[in-house]
């Protein structure tokens, strides 16, 4: 009886032991070490930056109107509220009172006017006006024909609304670039703006301060006390460079607590005892694309023939060790606005490839190779070199083709200089993938008079649709919009689509408060939960 | 001895710096591959933007005026900016490297030339003993694997296995910079860079000191009856150093160049990676500012093994 009521009890110390330790009450202090396998540039300035590991920095010092959250989504940072008008052409944004920069100097619209006029200025040597030319005027203050932007106005000091000359849906997820200290920099005229000693010294309103920036070794934060939605958890965030060869060990000597790892990497850092690694979908997708201004590639029975005739779900299973989806549209899974429906699948089928290839009137030759009009299917592919994984892919899809009577040359070439064709439209066939933004608007990609639209990819519906997409603001109806966009691209299939990506986030167990069911930014959401982290030790 | 260097430098050392630099320049600007290259994807681009970026760069000009204007800055000691988004000074660039650069070099140097020398000499002195055979095959190995790979499994030894040293890169955050700490980061990209030279300084070092024992006043000293050491170590080294010096000269830049692939295994903060990053985004002034550096590098040392001849051998007078 004795012996039970012990049990007892020591079931209840234990069940209350449980529940303490699932609480989880955040540590403060720590240094938490994130690494890269590339180091920063310094131009740690939000409308002037183009490398992806200068905007790492900038994610943590400045802090923008809104922030993106996992599920892509725009949500109120600086400002606390937004409001569309009916029409969709006006965004008024309600900034919080309070938010000051690392120097003391309080944030107001003000500064935001200064951010946003200084992409719209005729000397910006930056690549932002594009993102921002539909708002009211800034076309003809860009040619310096107008002194102002009417379509950027302070209502008060905390608030400032946008106008546009049409609705243009994209744009709200625009507001995210960190907002620029006028009072520091106002002073310096916009042309010179990027040799200004700022952009290596950073000060914005966000959750760190900047402290050093080491060349190819580390970038060094400390937590900003007055932080205006709260200090960070965390005393010291650093950027760790680590070469790709060296990743494993860094993690295992707790050199790093974060980094993302390629799937080679994958079985070698999951033996690890106390890294855990999380797979997750991108925003991401590769691709072969189809030269589309020659009479062959011109026919669409040729490309979905070519398709079938392409074991993807082999390259994705074998080559990439399952780390990929096999791709049918340039709209990837982890976007709000795929679909699946009425999507055809192009399920591997040689046979069927055959036989739309001889419909075609495609018939083999004395060597085996398929011709027609005295034409051989016999094509360069134009692969870019230094990706393992890109290299086997092309020497499986020369194989497949081979088997369907295709005949294909490899032409492995350096990256820039395959650009280089592309750019010239040089080139058959040739392999990349793109990166996308947040905002599924293919127009940068897919419209016919885009400047990315390296296929020469032309189709009346595509081009409505694309169009229809930009200037509808309500979210159900432009999910649609895009679902017709992208059964129209899987039919025509102006490229080959691989697979989208398949990103793997390697994280040290003491690491605690990420997003554990992480969506296409990863655990640590970009770099938006590291304010919000803690570590246990 | 003096005029000889300055004659060196100035009828020899700037013109074939001037006919570098406009090879080397005519070569990148040939290549495919636009220092543009960066923007590609960038959403609702203008091909105005990328014009103007072009304009801004100069590189919208045609070979001769690019050229012109950079050897224009030179002439003003000035490198010029990086074609980068973050448009800094090449010399900054640079100068912020080099320092981990020159640690790593010359602590290879060092090594290469400390061990390798002695090694060889004593290779030599009991040719045909077991230990030569010892070092010629460790030699044979030595220059034989590849440093990439040498490094790898370094690595895979003192960092992974054991668990002994740091898997690379250079002091932590907040890591006091002390004189162990330095060892420690060191040791392991040191002996990657350092094996190779090891082995071919004591190959050299062997055969060369092999060769002048062979000589008649080797016998005269002998025959007239010094001991052998002094025979080998006061009479024959000094002579059996001439080559090496010139070798010393030419493995310059093989040290600098090995550096690039080491550095780039260990997280060295080097110019290797700069130099690497800088060919694939055909980013010229970087491309220029380091090869000119180098080449400035090796032509010194080239000078410094010639006028070094003067001292080891007293029959060499440069007038």
């Amino acid at each position: 009886m004795k012996k039970q009521l012990v049990i007892v009890l020591l079931l209840f110390v234990l069940s209350l032991s449980v529940v303490v330790s699932a609480q989880e009450v955040p540590v403060l202090g720590g240094t938490f070490r994130y690494g890269t396998t590339v180091n920063p540039r310094g131009m740690f300035n939000p409308i002037l930056y183009t490398e992806t590991y200068d905007g790492y920095v900038i994610d943590v010092v400045y802090d923008g109107l809104i922030e993106i959250d996992a599920n892509l989504q725009p949500q109120p940072k600086v400002a606390k509220a937004w409001e569309v008008s009916e029409d969709g052409l006006e965004i008024t944004f309600y900034l919080h009172e309070g938010i000051r920069f690392h120097d003391g100097v309080e944030l107001t619209a003000e500064d935001v006017a200064y951010t946003y006029m200084t992409i719209l200025h005729p000397d910006y040597t930056g690549v932002r006006f594009g993102t921002f030319n539909m708002l009211v005027g800034a076309q003809e203050y860009k040619d310096g024909t107008q002194a102002t932007v009417p379509g950027i106005e302070i209502i008060d000091d905390y608030t400032i609304k946008f106008s546009t000359n049409r609705p243009h849906a994209p744009l709200l997820s625009s507001f995210g670039y960190g907002i620029l200290p006028a009072h520091l920099l106002a002073h310096i005229p916009v042309g010179e703006l990027e040799t200004a000693e700022f952009n290596l010294h950073p000060i914005g309103s966000g959750p760190f301060k900047f402290v050093e920036f080491l060349t190819d070794q580390h970038v060094t934060f400390e937590a900003n006390e007055e932080y205006f939605f709260g200090r960070p958890n965390i005393d010291t965030l650093v950027y760790q460079k680590v070469s790709q060869d060296t990743i494993p060990i860094f993690l295992q000597q707790n050199r790093i607590d974060f980094i993302e790892i390629s799937p080679d990497q994958f079985l070698q850092v999951s033996d690890l005892g106390h890294i855990d690694t999380y797979i997750y979908e991108a925003l991401s997708y590769s691709y072969i694309a189809f030269n589309l201004r020659q009479e062959r590639f011109d026919d669409v029975a040729v490309r979905q023939a070519i398709t079938y005739g392409f074991d993807r779900q082999l390259y994705v299973d074998l080559i990439r060790e399952g780390f990929g989806i096999v791709a049918n549209a340039p709209m990837p899974t982890a976007s709000w606005a795929y679909t699946s429906e009425g999507i055809d699948p192009y399920h591997y089928d040689p046979k069927k490839a055959a036989e739309m290839l001889s419909e075609a009137g495609w018939t083999p030759g004395s060597d085996g190779i398929l011709q027609k009009d005295g034409e051989r299917l016999e094509f360069e592919f134009l692969v870019p070199d230094g990706s393992r994984l890109t290299e086997q892919m092309a020497l499986l899809f020369q194989q497949n083709m081979e088997d369907i009577g295709i005949k294909v040359n490899l032409m492995f070439m350096e990256f820039s200089a395959a650009v280089d064709r592309v750019d010239a439209r040089e080139f058959d066939t040739f392999t990349m993938s793109w990166s996308l933004a947040v905002d599924p608007d293919p127009y940068s990609i897919w419209h016919s008079t885009s400047l990315w639209n390296d296929p020469g990819f032309y189709n009346e519906a595509s081009d409505r649709l694309i169009e229809q997409g930009r200037l509808e603001t309500d979210l159900e109806k432009r999910k649609e919009i895009y679902a017709d966009w992208q059964r129209v691209i899987n039919y025509e299939l102006p490229s080959m689509f691989l697979n989208y990506g398949v990103a793997i986030g390697a994280i040290n167990e003491r690491v605690k408060g990420i997003d554990a069911d992480p969506g296409p930014y990863g655990p640590l959401v970009g770099r938006q939960l590291l304010w919000k982290i803690w570590l246990a030790d | 001895m003096w005029r000889y260097i300055i004659r060196r430098i100035f009828l020899q050392g700037i013109p074939v710096l001037l006919g570098f630099t406009f090879l080397l320049y005519l070569i990148i600007t040939v290549a495919p591959g636009s220092p543009v290259t960066h923007l590609r994807g960038v959403p609702d681009l203008d091909t105005a933007v990328i014009a103007q970026r072009e304009a801004q760069l100069g590189i919208d000009q045609p070979f001769l005026i690019q050229y012109g204007r950079w050897l224009g800055q030179i002439l003003r000691l000035d490198l010029g900016l990086s074609f980068d988004s973050a448009r800094r000074p090449v010399i900054d660039l640079i100068g912020e490297r080099m320092p981990a650069t020159i640690i790593l070099s010359l602590s290879s140097i060092i090594l290469g030339w400390g061990i390798g020398i002695p090694v060889g000499i004593l290779s030599a002195r009991y040719q045909y003993s077991v230990f030569d055979y010892i070092i010629t095959f460790f030699a044979f190995v030595g220059i034989s694997i590849p440093s990439f790979f040498f490094g790898l499994v370094l690595l895979y030894m003192f960092a992974l296995t054991w668990n002994v040293l740091p898997a690379g890169g250079f002091f932590m955050a907040g890591e006091p910079h002390t004189f162990v700490g330095y060892i420690r980061y060191l040791l392991l990209p040191v002996l990657t860079l350092g094996l190779g030279s090891i082995a071919s300084v004591a190959r050299y070092m062997r055969s060369s000191l092999l060769e002048v024992l062979n000589e008649d006043y080797l016998r005269t000293a002998r025959a007239k009856g010094l001991r052998e050491n002094i025979v080998v170590y006061k009479h024959a080294l000094r002579n059996a150093l001439l080559p090496i010096l010139t070798l010393m000269g030419f493995m310059l830049p093989t040290i600098f160049s090995g550096a690039v692939i080491v550095e780039n295994i260990f997280t060295w903060p080097g110019l290797g990676s700069l130099a690497i990053q800088a060919l694939n985004e055909r980013n010229y002034p970087v491309i220029m500012g380091i090869n000119l550096m180098f080449a400035v590098l090796i032509f010194l040392g080239s000078i410094i093994a010639d006028v070094s001849y003067a001292f080891a051998d007293p029959r060499i007078r440069y007038e």
